[in-house]
Protein backbone atom coordinates (compact mmCIF):
# COMPACT_ATOMS: atom_id res chain seq x y z
CA UNK A 1 0.00 0.00 0.00
CA UNK A 2 1.39 3.24 -0.52
CA UNK A 3 1.68 6.04 1.93
CA UNK A 4 -1.22 8.40 2.10
CA UNK A 5 -0.04 11.18 4.81
CA UNK A 6 4.04 10.87 5.00
CA UNK A 7 5.49 12.99 7.70
CA UNK A 8 9.45 13.31 7.94
CA UNK A 9 11.73 14.57 10.57
CA UNK A 10 8.77 17.17 11.90
CA UNK A 11 9.67 19.86 14.69
CA UNK A 12 7.77 22.18 15.79
CA UNK A 13 8.97 24.86 18.34
CA UNK A 14 6.65 27.39 19.30
CA UNK A 15 6.60 31.05 19.91
CA UNK A 16 7.12 30.84 23.50
CA UNK A 17 10.44 28.12 22.76
CA UNK A 18 9.10 24.93 23.72
CA UNK A 19 9.76 22.45 21.42
CA UNK A 20 6.58 20.20 20.98
CA UNK A 21 7.44 17.84 18.32
CA UNK A 22 11.26 16.73 18.35
CA UNK A 23 11.73 15.02 14.45
CA UNK A 24 8.68 12.54 14.27
CA UNK A 25 8.59 10.81 10.71
CA UNK A 26 5.80 8.62 10.10
CA UNK A 27 3.85 7.15 7.38
CA UNK A 28 0.13 6.45 7.17
CA UNK A 29 -1.11 4.02 4.78
CA UNK A 30 -3.83 4.57 2.47
CA UNK A 31 -6.82 3.06 4.17
CA UNK A 32 -5.95 2.17 7.12
CA UNK A 33 -7.02 3.36 11.15
CA UNK A 34 -4.23 4.57 13.17
CA UNK A 35 -4.82 5.60 16.28
CA UNK A 36 -2.31 7.55 18.15
CA UNK A 37 -1.81 7.55 22.27
CA UNK A 38 -0.16 9.17 24.38
CA UNK A 39 -0.46 11.31 27.47
CA UNK A 40 -1.61 14.89 28.04
CA UNK A 41 0.80 17.43 26.33
CA UNK A 42 2.43 14.92 24.37
CA UNK A 43 1.93 16.40 20.81
CA UNK A 44 -0.83 14.60 19.04
CA UNK A 45 -3.01 17.71 18.38
CA UNK A 46 0.47 19.15 17.84
CA UNK A 47 0.81 16.87 14.67
CA UNK A 48 -2.54 16.94 13.50
CA UNK A 49 -2.31 20.67 13.32
CA UNK A 50 1.01 20.83 11.27
CA UNK A 51 -0.04 18.44 8.66
CA UNK A 52 -3.97 20.78 8.60
CA UNK A 53 -2.09 23.93 8.40
CA UNK A 54 -2.68 25.50 11.48
CA UNK A 55 0.31 24.99 13.01
CA UNK A 56 3.56 26.33 10.69
CA UNK A 57 6.06 23.36 10.86
CA UNK A 58 9.14 24.81 12.50
CA UNK A 59 10.78 22.08 9.75
CA UNK A 60 10.37 18.91 8.36
CA UNK A 61 8.37 17.91 5.25
CA UNK A 62 4.60 16.98 5.03
CA UNK A 63 2.36 15.63 2.30
CA UNK A 64 -0.79 14.50 1.79
CA UNK A 65 -1.52 11.69 -1.12
CA UNK A 66 1.38 13.36 -2.62
CA UNK A 67 0.99 16.64 -2.18
CA UNK A 68 3.43 18.97 -0.29
CA UNK A 69 1.06 21.07 2.48
CA UNK A 70 3.46 24.15 2.26
CA UNK A 71 4.05 24.26 -1.06
CA UNK A 72 1.10 22.79 -2.71
CA UNK A 73 -1.64 23.47 0.24
CA UNK A 74 -4.31 23.34 -2.02
CA UNK A 75 -4.44 20.40 -3.12
CA UNK A 76 -3.26 18.35 0.20
CA UNK A 77 -5.90 19.66 1.69
CA UNK A 78 -8.75 19.44 -0.24
CA UNK A 79 -7.83 15.78 1.03
CA UNK A 80 -8.20 16.27 4.41
CA UNK A 81 -10.77 16.34 6.99
CA UNK A 82 -10.51 17.91 10.36
CA UNK A 83 -12.27 16.91 13.54
CA UNK A 84 -10.77 18.75 16.50
CA UNK A 85 -10.31 18.45 19.79
CA UNK A 86 -12.00 21.36 20.97
CA UNK A 87 -15.93 21.88 20.11
CA UNK A 88 -15.67 24.89 18.22
CA UNK A 89 -18.87 25.26 16.49
CA UNK A 90 -20.39 29.03 15.76
CA UNK A 91 -23.31 28.83 18.42
CA UNK A 92 -26.12 30.69 16.44
CA UNK A 93 -26.42 28.81 13.52
CA UNK A 94 -28.14 26.09 12.26
CA UNK A 95 -26.92 22.78 11.69
CA UNK A 96 -27.70 21.89 7.87
CA UNK A 97 -25.75 25.80 7.52
CA UNK A 98 -22.70 24.90 9.46
CA UNK A 99 -22.53 21.91 7.19
CA UNK A 100 -22.93 23.38 4.04
CA UNK A 101 -20.59 26.47 5.22
CA UNK A 102 -17.82 24.29 5.90
CA UNK A 103 -18.73 22.01 2.69
CA UNK A 104 -18.98 25.61 0.05
CA UNK A 105 -15.29 26.42 2.39
CA UNK A 106 -13.68 23.22 0.54
CA UNK A 107 -15.02 24.59 -2.78
CA UNK A 108 -17.33 22.22 -3.67
CA UNK A 109 -20.74 22.28 -5.12
CA UNK A 110 -23.69 22.55 -3.22
CA UNK A 111 -25.02 19.24 -2.81
CA UNK A 112 -28.13 18.69 -0.24
CA UNK A 113 -28.55 14.89 -1.07
CA UNK A 114 -25.21 14.10 0.23
CA UNK A 115 -25.45 16.41 3.37
CA UNK A 116 -28.31 14.36 4.48
CA UNK A 117 -26.93 11.21 4.27
CA UNK A 118 -24.03 12.52 6.69
CA UNK A 119 -26.46 13.88 8.74
CA UNK A 120 -28.64 10.83 8.99
CA UNK A 121 -25.62 8.07 9.58
CA UNK A 122 -24.77 10.62 12.22
CA UNK A 123 -28.46 10.94 13.25
CA UNK A 124 -28.47 14.53 13.16
CA UNK A 125 -30.99 14.96 10.67
CA UNK A 126 -33.47 14.88 12.74
CA UNK A 127 -31.70 18.50 14.41
CA UNK A 128 -30.57 19.40 11.07
CA UNK A 129 -32.64 23.43 11.51
CA UNK A 130 -31.83 23.48 14.98
CA UNK A 131 -29.33 26.18 16.04
CA UNK A 132 -25.96 24.82 17.44
CA UNK A 133 -26.21 26.23 21.22
CA UNK A 134 -29.53 23.85 21.43
CA UNK A 135 -27.72 20.73 21.16
CA UNK A 136 -25.92 18.52 23.51
CA UNK A 137 -22.52 18.13 24.00
CA UNK A 138 -22.10 14.65 22.30
CA UNK A 139 -24.76 16.38 19.33
CA UNK A 140 -21.68 18.62 18.74
CA UNK A 141 -19.28 16.58 18.53
CA UNK A 142 -21.19 14.66 15.87
CA UNK A 143 -21.68 18.03 14.26
CA UNK A 144 -17.55 18.50 13.85
CA UNK A 145 -17.80 15.44 12.37
CA UNK A 146 -20.33 16.14 9.89
CA UNK A 147 -18.70 19.40 8.73
CA UNK A 148 -15.52 17.29 8.14
CA UNK A 149 -16.91 15.03 6.05
CA UNK A 150 -18.88 17.16 4.01
CA UNK A 151 -16.45 17.74 1.53
CA UNK A 152 -15.90 13.87 1.38
CA UNK A 153 -12.01 13.32 2.43
CA UNK A 154 -10.37 10.83 1.87
CA UNK A 155 -7.78 11.66 4.71
CA UNK A 156 -10.05 12.08 7.99
CA UNK A 157 -7.91 13.43 11.26
CA UNK A 158 -9.94 12.57 14.62
CA UNK A 159 -8.49 14.60 17.65
CA UNK A 160 -10.00 12.84 20.11
CA UNK A 161 -13.90 11.84 18.99
CA UNK A 162 -14.96 10.31 21.57
CA UNK A 163 -14.38 12.68 24.25
CA UNK A 164 -17.53 13.12 26.70
CA UNK A 165 -19.47 10.86 24.34
CA UNK A 166 -21.56 8.10 25.71
CA UNK A 167 -20.92 4.52 25.90
CA UNK A 168 -23.74 3.91 23.13
CA UNK A 169 -22.74 6.88 21.07
CA UNK A 170 -18.85 5.80 20.76
CA UNK A 171 -20.07 2.80 19.19
CA UNK A 172 -21.93 3.98 16.58
CA UNK A 173 -19.29 6.42 16.06
CA UNK A 174 -16.90 2.92 15.47
CA UNK A 175 -19.47 2.04 13.53
CA UNK A 176 -19.16 5.35 11.35
CA UNK A 177 -15.76 4.96 10.90
CA UNK A 178 -15.92 1.46 10.42
CA UNK A 179 -18.24 2.57 7.06
CA UNK A 180 -15.71 5.15 6.53
CA UNK A 181 -12.59 2.62 6.39
CA UNK A 182 -14.90 0.39 4.41
CA UNK A 183 -14.87 3.77 2.22
CA UNK A 184 -11.70 3.45 1.35
CA UNK A 185 -10.83 6.63 3.70
CA UNK A 186 -7.67 6.93 5.57
CA UNK A 187 -8.52 7.49 9.18
CA UNK A 188 -6.07 8.62 12.52
CA UNK A 189 -7.37 9.19 15.61
CA UNK A 190 -6.06 10.39 18.66
CA UNK A 191 -7.48 9.11 22.04
CA UNK A 192 -7.21 8.18 25.78
CA UNK A 193 -9.54 5.15 25.85
CA UNK A 194 -6.76 2.23 24.90
CA UNK A 195 -10.00 -0.05 24.66
CA UNK A 196 -10.63 2.26 21.40
CA UNK A 197 -7.18 2.00 19.66
CA UNK A 198 -7.43 -1.29 20.82
CA UNK A 199 -11.04 -2.10 19.31
CA UNK A 200 -11.08 -0.16 15.80
CA UNK A 201 -7.38 0.72 14.82
CA UNK A 202 -5.20 -1.26 12.20
CA UNK A 203 -1.98 0.01 13.76
CA UNK A 204 -1.17 2.15 16.74
CA UNK A 205 1.33 4.90 17.06
CA UNK A 206 2.24 5.93 20.54
CA UNK A 207 3.91 9.52 21.20
CA UNK A 208 5.14 11.03 24.51
CA UNK A 209 7.17 14.35 24.82
CA UNK A 210 7.23 15.00 21.44
CA UNK A 211 8.88 11.87 20.03
CA UNK A 212 7.13 8.76 18.48
CA UNK A 213 8.02 6.04 20.59
CA UNK A 214 7.03 3.78 18.25
CA UNK A 215 4.25 2.77 15.37
CA UNK A 216 3.21 -1.17 15.08
CA UNK A 217 0.25 -3.50 13.89
CA UNK A 218 -1.86 -3.38 16.55
CA UNK A 219 -2.02 -7.14 16.63
CA UNK A 220 1.84 -8.00 16.26
CA UNK A 221 2.43 -5.00 18.95
CA UNK A 222 -0.09 -6.92 21.52
CA UNK A 223 1.84 -10.16 20.18
CA UNK A 224 5.30 -8.83 20.77
CA UNK A 225 4.66 -7.67 23.94
CA UNK A 226 1.80 -9.67 24.36
CA UNK A 227 2.69 -11.95 27.83
CA UNK A 228 -0.12 -14.35 28.44
CA UNK A 229 -0.61 -15.64 32.47
CA UNK A 230 -2.49 -18.78 33.20
CA UNK A 231 -3.52 -18.74 36.44
CA UNK A 232 -4.62 -21.58 38.46
CA UNK A 233 -6.69 -21.24 41.74
CA UNK A 234 -6.07 -24.39 43.74
CA UNK A 235 -8.03 -26.45 46.40
CA UNK A 236 -5.71 -26.38 49.72
CA UNK A 237 -3.22 -23.55 49.81
CA UNK A 238 0.55 -24.52 49.34
CA UNK A 239 3.37 -23.20 51.28
CA UNK A 240 6.29 -23.82 48.44
CA UNK A 241 6.11 -24.62 44.66
CA UNK A 242 6.61 -28.63 44.79
CA UNK A 243 10.24 -29.97 43.37
CA UNK A 244 8.43 -32.24 40.49
CA UNK A 245 7.51 -28.15 39.35
CA UNK A 246 10.54 -26.12 39.43
CA UNK A 247 11.07 -26.63 35.61
CA UNK A 248 8.22 -24.29 34.89
CA UNK A 249 8.53 -20.79 35.83
CA UNK A 250 5.90 -20.20 38.19
CA UNK A 251 4.79 -17.94 40.64
CA UNK A 252 2.57 -18.18 43.84
CA UNK A 253 0.15 -15.62 44.82
CA UNK A 254 -2.71 -15.23 47.25
CA UNK A 255 -0.85 -16.61 50.45
CA UNK A 256 -0.56 -20.31 47.98
CA UNK A 257 -3.88 -20.19 46.44
CA UNK A 258 -2.77 -19.87 43.18
CA UNK A 259 0.11 -20.50 40.84
CA UNK A 260 1.10 -17.83 38.03
CA UNK A 261 2.28 -19.23 34.81
CA UNK A 262 3.71 -16.64 31.95
CA UNK A 263 3.85 -17.78 29.02
CA UNK A 264 4.27 -16.80 25.24
CA UNK A 265 1.51 -17.10 23.15
CA UNK A 266 3.55 -16.65 19.81
CA UNK A 267 5.69 -19.95 20.92
CA UNK A 268 5.18 -23.50 18.82
CA UNK A 269 4.41 -24.89 22.25
CA UNK A 270 3.17 -23.06 25.20
CA UNK A 271 3.65 -26.17 27.38
CA UNK A 272 -0.23 -26.11 29.11
CA UNK A 273 -0.61 -29.42 28.99
CA UNK A 274 2.16 -30.87 30.69
CA UNK A 275 1.70 -28.16 33.36
CA UNK A 276 -1.53 -29.31 34.13
CA UNK A 277 -0.84 -32.89 34.19
CA UNK A 278 2.16 -32.72 36.39
CA UNK A 279 0.50 -30.23 38.72
CA UNK A 280 -1.93 -33.20 38.89
CA UNK A 281 0.55 -35.54 39.67
CA UNK A 282 3.00 -33.45 42.07
CA UNK A 283 -0.60 -33.93 44.47
CA UNK A 284 -2.41 -30.87 44.07
CA UNK A 285 -6.06 -30.29 43.12
CA UNK A 286 -7.57 -27.55 41.20
CA UNK A 287 -10.62 -25.60 41.77
CA UNK A 288 -10.26 -23.25 39.00
CA UNK A 289 -8.26 -21.68 35.99
CA UNK A 290 -7.75 -18.57 33.83
CA UNK A 291 -6.03 -16.41 32.09
CA UNK A 292 -5.21 -13.23 31.43
CA UNK A 293 -3.31 -11.41 28.54
CA UNK A 294 -1.75 -8.16 29.15
CA UNK A 295 -4.11 -5.27 27.46
CA UNK A 296 -2.85 -2.21 25.32
CA UNK A 297 -3.01 -0.39 28.31
CA UNK A 298 -0.16 -2.64 29.88
CA UNK A 299 1.77 -1.94 26.89
CA UNK A 300 1.22 1.78 26.88
CA UNK A 301 1.80 2.04 30.58
CA UNK A 302 5.00 0.37 30.50
CA UNK A 303 6.18 2.36 27.19
CA UNK A 304 5.66 5.54 28.69
CA UNK A 305 7.42 4.96 32.31
CA UNK A 306 10.44 3.39 30.16
CA UNK A 307 10.58 6.93 28.58
CA UNK A 308 10.27 8.80 31.75
CA UNK A 309 12.52 6.79 33.75
CA UNK B 1 -9.52 31.02 -7.65
CA UNK B 2 -11.56 28.52 -4.85
CA UNK B 3 -14.87 31.29 -5.73
CA UNK B 4 -17.24 28.63 -3.56
CA UNK B 5 -15.01 29.33 -0.86
CA UNK B 6 -15.61 33.31 -0.91
CA UNK B 7 -19.07 32.90 -1.87
CA UNK B 8 -19.48 30.97 1.21
CA UNK B 9 -17.88 33.55 3.77
CA UNK B 10 -19.49 36.22 2.30
CA UNK B 11 -22.98 34.83 2.45
CA UNK B 12 -22.61 33.46 5.93
CA UNK B 13 -21.14 36.93 7.09
CA UNK B 14 -24.63 38.45 5.12
CA UNK B 15 -26.77 36.16 7.16
CA UNK B 16 -25.38 37.80 10.20
CA UNK B 17 -26.81 40.75 8.54
CA UNK B 18 -30.14 40.15 7.41
CA UNK B 19 -30.86 38.58 11.21
CA UNK B 20 -30.98 41.20 12.00
CA UNK B 21 -31.77 43.48 8.96
CA UNK B 22 -34.56 45.65 10.82
CA UNK B 23 -31.91 46.73 13.20
CA UNK B 24 -29.15 47.23 10.75
CA UNK B 25 -31.58 49.46 8.64
CA UNK B 26 -33.55 51.40 11.41
CA UNK B 27 -30.04 52.78 13.57
CA UNK B 28 -28.84 54.48 10.67
CA UNK B 29 -32.23 55.99 9.78
CA UNK B 30 -32.66 57.03 13.28
CA UNK B 31 -29.22 58.27 13.92
CA UNK B 32 -29.43 60.12 10.84
CA UNK B 33 -32.75 61.67 11.54
CA UNK B 34 -30.97 62.89 15.03
CA UNK B 35 -28.05 64.25 13.09
CA UNK B 36 -30.44 66.57 10.83
CA UNK B 37 -32.81 67.77 14.02
CA UNK B 38 -29.16 69.07 16.11
CA UNK B 39 -26.74 69.98 13.66
CA UNK B 40 -29.39 70.67 10.30
CA UNK B 41 -32.13 72.63 12.29
CA UNK B 42 -30.63 73.76 15.34
CA UNK B 43 -26.81 74.62 14.19
CA UNK B 44 -27.92 75.47 10.45
CA UNK B 45 -30.40 78.00 11.56
CA UNK B 46 -27.42 80.02 12.69
CA UNK B 47 -25.10 79.26 10.17
CA UNK B 48 -26.55 80.37 6.42
CA UNK B 49 -24.62 78.76 3.71
CA UNK B 50 -21.73 77.13 3.57
CA UNK B 51 -19.72 77.52 0.16
CA UNK B 52 -22.53 78.19 -1.33
CA UNK B 53 -24.65 75.35 -0.24
CA UNK B 54 -27.34 74.76 2.76
CA UNK B 55 -25.56 73.48 6.15
CA UNK B 56 -27.76 70.61 5.95
CA UNK B 57 -27.16 69.89 2.43
CA UNK B 58 -23.60 70.48 3.02
CA UNK B 59 -23.12 67.88 6.42
CA UNK B 60 -24.43 65.03 4.62
CA UNK B 61 -21.32 63.79 2.62
CA UNK B 62 -19.69 63.83 5.68
CA UNK B 63 -22.32 62.15 7.75
CA UNK B 64 -22.18 59.19 5.46
CA UNK B 65 -18.44 58.90 5.15
CA UNK B 66 -18.54 58.80 9.09
CA UNK B 67 -21.06 55.96 9.28
CA UNK B 68 -19.15 53.98 6.31
CA UNK B 69 -15.92 54.20 7.53
CA UNK B 70 -16.67 52.95 11.44
CA UNK B 71 -19.15 50.57 9.88
CA UNK B 72 -16.47 49.23 7.84
CA UNK B 73 -14.36 49.17 10.20
CA UNK B 74 -16.87 47.70 13.03
CA UNK B 75 -18.35 44.76 10.21
CA UNK B 76 -15.05 43.66 9.30
CA UNK B 77 -13.23 43.28 12.50
CA UNK B 78 -15.78 41.68 14.58
CA UNK B 79 -16.13 39.08 11.64
CA UNK B 80 -12.71 38.22 11.69
CA UNK B 81 -12.38 38.78 15.29
CA UNK B 82 -15.31 36.29 16.03
CA UNK B 83 -14.08 33.04 14.54
CA UNK B 84 -10.47 33.49 16.26
CA UNK B 85 -12.27 33.92 19.64
CA UNK B 86 -14.67 30.93 19.86
CA UNK B 87 -12.24 28.99 17.46
CA UNK B 88 -13.70 28.16 14.63
CA UNK B 89 -11.07 30.23 12.60
CA UNK B 90 -9.73 26.08 12.62
CA UNK B 91 -12.07 25.81 9.43
CA UNK B 92 -10.37 28.24 7.44
CA UNK B 93 -6.82 28.03 8.29
CA UNK B 94 -7.02 24.34 7.33
CA UNK B 95 -9.33 24.61 3.97
CA UNK B 96 -7.69 24.89 0.70
CA UNK B 97 -8.25 28.85 0.46
CA UNK B 98 -5.70 31.92 0.41
CA UNK B 99 -5.47 34.43 1.62
CA UNK B 100 -7.50 37.09 -1.41
CA UNK B 101 -10.29 34.33 -0.99
CA UNK B 102 -10.51 34.67 2.44
CA UNK B 103 -10.13 38.82 2.65
CA UNK B 104 -13.00 38.87 -0.57
CA UNK B 105 -15.38 37.03 1.43
CA UNK B 106 -15.03 39.01 4.94
CA UNK B 107 -14.29 42.84 3.54
CA UNK B 108 -16.18 41.94 0.86
CA UNK B 109 -18.99 41.91 2.91
CA UNK B 110 -18.45 44.05 5.44
CA UNK B 111 -17.94 46.64 2.38
CA UNK B 112 -21.37 45.49 1.31
CA UNK B 113 -23.33 46.27 4.61
CA UNK B 114 -21.56 49.51 4.86
CA UNK B 115 -22.59 50.30 2.01
CA UNK B 116 -25.90 49.51 2.38
CA UNK B 117 -25.90 51.58 5.16
CA UNK B 118 -24.19 54.64 3.37
CA UNK B 119 -27.34 54.36 1.37
CA UNK B 120 -29.76 54.47 3.57
CA UNK B 121 -28.50 57.36 5.08
CA UNK B 122 -28.75 59.00 1.80
CA UNK B 123 -32.07 57.86 1.01
CA UNK B 124 -33.04 59.33 4.67
CA UNK B 125 -30.79 63.08 4.01
CA UNK B 126 -33.40 63.46 0.67
CA UNK B 127 -36.57 63.63 3.36
CA UNK B 128 -34.78 66.29 5.13
CA UNK B 129 -32.67 68.40 2.80
CA UNK B 130 -32.76 69.23 -1.02
CA UNK B 131 -29.81 66.85 -2.51
CA UNK B 132 -28.32 67.04 -6.05
CA UNK B 133 -25.34 64.99 -6.94
CA UNK B 134 -23.20 66.87 -9.32
CA UNK B 135 -21.00 63.62 -9.80
CA UNK B 136 -23.18 60.58 -9.61
CA UNK B 137 -20.38 58.03 -10.81
CA UNK B 138 -17.53 60.13 -8.80
CA UNK B 139 -20.04 59.90 -5.60
CA UNK B 140 -20.61 56.39 -6.44
CA UNK B 141 -16.43 55.50 -6.77
CA UNK B 142 -15.45 57.24 -3.81
CA UNK B 143 -18.20 56.03 -1.38
CA UNK B 144 -17.88 51.79 -2.65
CA UNK B 145 -13.82 52.61 -2.57
CA UNK B 146 -14.21 54.07 0.90
CA UNK B 147 -16.31 51.03 2.50
CA UNK B 148 -13.60 48.64 0.63
CA UNK B 149 -10.48 50.04 1.92
CA UNK B 150 -12.16 50.46 5.65
CA UNK B 151 -13.67 47.28 5.34
CA UNK B 152 -9.88 45.88 4.76
CA UNK B 153 -8.20 48.08 7.83
CA UNK B 154 -11.21 46.48 9.92
CA UNK B 155 -10.39 43.22 9.18
CA UNK B 156 -6.57 43.66 10.26
CA UNK B 157 -7.60 45.18 13.34
CA UNK B 158 -9.61 41.99 13.73
CA UNK B 159 -6.50 39.68 13.34
CA UNK B 160 -4.55 42.01 15.63
CA UNK B 161 -6.74 42.42 18.03
CA UNK B 162 -6.25 39.81 21.19
CA UNK B 163 -9.33 40.55 23.23
CA UNK B 164 -12.41 42.67 22.86
CA UNK B 165 -10.73 45.80 24.24
CA UNK B 166 -8.25 45.99 21.26
CA UNK B 167 -11.35 45.61 19.13
CA UNK B 168 -12.52 48.77 19.45
CA UNK B 169 -9.49 50.51 20.97
CA UNK B 170 -8.13 51.99 17.25
CA UNK B 171 -11.74 52.76 15.99
CA UNK B 172 -12.49 54.75 19.27
CA UNK B 173 -8.84 56.52 19.68
CA UNK B 174 -7.91 56.57 16.86
CA UNK B 175 -10.61 56.55 13.53
CA UNK B 176 -13.61 58.21 15.52
CA UNK B 177 -11.32 61.57 16.15
CA UNK B 178 -10.01 61.60 13.03
CA UNK B 179 -12.77 61.45 11.40
CA UNK B 180 -14.59 63.99 13.38
CA UNK B 181 -12.21 66.59 12.86
CA UNK B 182 -12.06 65.25 9.35
CA UNK B 183 -14.23 68.03 8.03
CA UNK B 184 -17.53 65.74 8.38
CA UNK B 185 -19.27 68.92 9.70
CA UNK B 186 -17.74 71.89 8.30
CA UNK B 187 -15.80 73.50 5.81
CA UNK B 188 -11.75 73.09 6.42
CA UNK B 189 -11.63 77.03 5.66
CA UNK B 190 -13.98 77.78 8.63
CA UNK B 191 -10.92 77.00 10.45
CA UNK B 192 -8.02 79.17 11.72
CA UNK B 193 -5.00 78.86 9.56
CA UNK B 194 -2.54 77.41 11.81
CA UNK B 195 -5.47 74.44 12.03
CA UNK B 196 -6.20 74.57 8.33
CA UNK B 197 -1.98 73.60 8.14
CA UNK B 198 -2.00 70.61 10.95
CA UNK B 199 -5.76 69.53 9.42
CA UNK B 200 -3.77 68.62 6.05
CA UNK B 201 -2.23 65.55 8.39
CA UNK B 202 -5.55 63.82 8.40
CA UNK B 203 -6.37 61.55 5.95
CA UNK B 204 -10.01 61.19 6.50
CA UNK B 205 -9.45 65.15 5.25
CA UNK B 206 -9.16 63.70 1.78
CA UNK B 207 -11.77 61.50 1.47
CA UNK B 208 -14.25 63.75 3.02
CA UNK B 209 -13.37 66.46 0.70
CA UNK B 210 -13.49 64.25 -2.23
CA UNK B 211 -16.74 62.61 -1.00
CA UNK B 212 -18.04 66.55 -1.16
CA UNK B 213 -16.55 67.50 -4.33
CA UNK B 214 -18.74 64.74 -5.95
CA UNK B 215 -21.92 66.54 -4.58
CA UNK B 216 -21.23 69.84 -4.84
CA UNK B 217 -17.99 70.42 -6.77
CA UNK B 218 -16.39 72.41 -4.54
CA UNK B 219 -13.80 70.74 -2.00
CA UNK B 220 -10.87 71.39 0.45
CA UNK B 221 -8.25 69.73 -1.60
CA UNK B 222 -7.99 68.82 -4.95
CA UNK B 223 -10.17 66.08 -6.32
CA UNK B 224 -6.91 64.14 -7.59
CA UNK B 225 -5.34 64.36 -4.29
CA UNK B 226 -7.85 62.73 -2.46
CA UNK B 227 -8.80 60.15 -5.03
CA UNK B 228 -4.87 58.99 -4.52
CA UNK B 229 -5.47 59.23 -0.87
CA UNK B 230 -8.22 56.53 -0.77
CA UNK B 231 -6.67 54.49 -3.24
CA UNK B 232 -3.29 54.59 -1.35
CA UNK B 233 -4.27 53.49 1.69
CA UNK B 234 -7.15 50.68 -0.19
CA UNK B 235 -3.64 49.40 -1.23
CA UNK B 236 -1.67 49.58 1.60
CA UNK B 237 -4.00 47.98 3.65
CA UNK B 238 -3.98 45.24 1.04
CA UNK B 239 -0.47 44.84 0.96
CA UNK B 240 -0.34 44.85 4.85
CA UNK B 241 -3.54 41.79 4.43
CA UNK B 242 -1.14 39.71 1.74
CA UNK B 243 1.60 40.05 4.48
CA UNK B 244 0.13 38.69 7.80
CA UNK B 245 -1.33 35.97 5.46
CA UNK B 246 2.14 35.28 4.17
CA UNK B 247 3.44 34.79 7.84
CA UNK B 248 0.33 33.81 9.43
CA UNK B 249 0.47 36.35 11.92
CA UNK B 250 -1.55 35.89 14.84
CA UNK B 251 -3.18 32.89 13.01
CA UNK B 252 -1.09 29.94 12.71
CA UNK B 253 0.57 29.38 15.34
N1 LIG C 1 -0.26 27.41 20.72
C1 LIG C 1 0.66 26.91 21.57
N2 LIG C 1 1.65 27.68 22.06
C2 LIG C 1 2.57 27.19 22.89
N3 LIG C 1 2.62 25.92 23.32
C3 LIG C 1 1.67 25.08 22.89
C4 LIG C 1 0.64 25.53 22.00
N4 LIG C 1 -0.17 24.48 21.72
C5 LIG C 1 0.32 23.44 22.41
N5 LIG C 1 1.42 23.79 23.12
C6 LIG C 1 2.23 22.90 23.97
O1 LIG C 1 2.70 21.83 23.19
C7 LIG C 1 2.63 20.61 23.92
C8 LIG C 1 1.82 19.59 23.14
O2 LIG C 1 0.48 20.01 23.09
P1 LIG C 1 -0.62 19.19 22.31
O3 LIG C 1 -1.87 19.97 22.34
O4 LIG C 1 -0.09 18.82 20.98
O5 LIG C 1 -0.76 17.88 23.23
P2 LIG C 1 -1.75 16.66 23.08
O6 LIG C 1 -0.91 15.45 22.91
O7 LIG C 1 -2.77 16.93 22.05
O8 LIG C 1 -2.41 16.63 24.53
P3 LIG C 1 -3.90 16.28 24.98
O9 LIG C 1 -3.99 14.81 25.09
O10 LIG C 1 -4.03 16.94 26.30
O11 LIG C 1 -4.83 16.84 23.96
C9 LIG C 1 2.02 20.96 25.27
O12 LIG C 1 3.07 21.05 26.20
C10 LIG C 1 1.39 22.30 25.06
O13 LIG C 1 1.46 23.08 26.23
MG1 LIG D 1 -4.73 17.20 22.03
Amino acid sequence: MTAMVKISDLRKIYDGGFEALKGVSLEIREGEILALLGPNGAGKTTLISAVCGIAVPTSGTISVGGHDTITDYRAARQLIGLVPQEINLEPFQKVMDAVRFSRGLFGCKRDDALLERILRQLSLWDKRNAKVNELSGGMKRRVLIAKALSHEPRVLFLDEPTAGVDVELRRDMWDTVAQLKADGVTIILTTHYIEEAEAIADRVGVIAKGELLLVEEKAALMARMGRKELIVDLQEPVAEIPEALAAYDLRLIEDGRALVYTYDTTADRTGITNLLAEIAAAGLTLRDIRTHQSSLEDIFVGLVKEDAA
Amino acid sequence: MNLQAVRSIYYFEMARFFRTFLQSFISPVISTSLYFVVFGTAIGSRIDQVEGVSYGAFIVPGLIMLTVMTQGISNASFGIYFPKFIGTIYEQLSAPVNFLEIVLGYAGAAATKALFIGLVILGTSAFFVDLSIQHPLAMAGFLILTCISFALFGFIIGIWAKNFEQLQLIPLLIVTPLVFLGGSFYSISMLPPIWQTITLFNPVVYLISGFRWAFFGTADVPVGLSLLAIAGFCALCMAVVWVIFRTGWRLRS
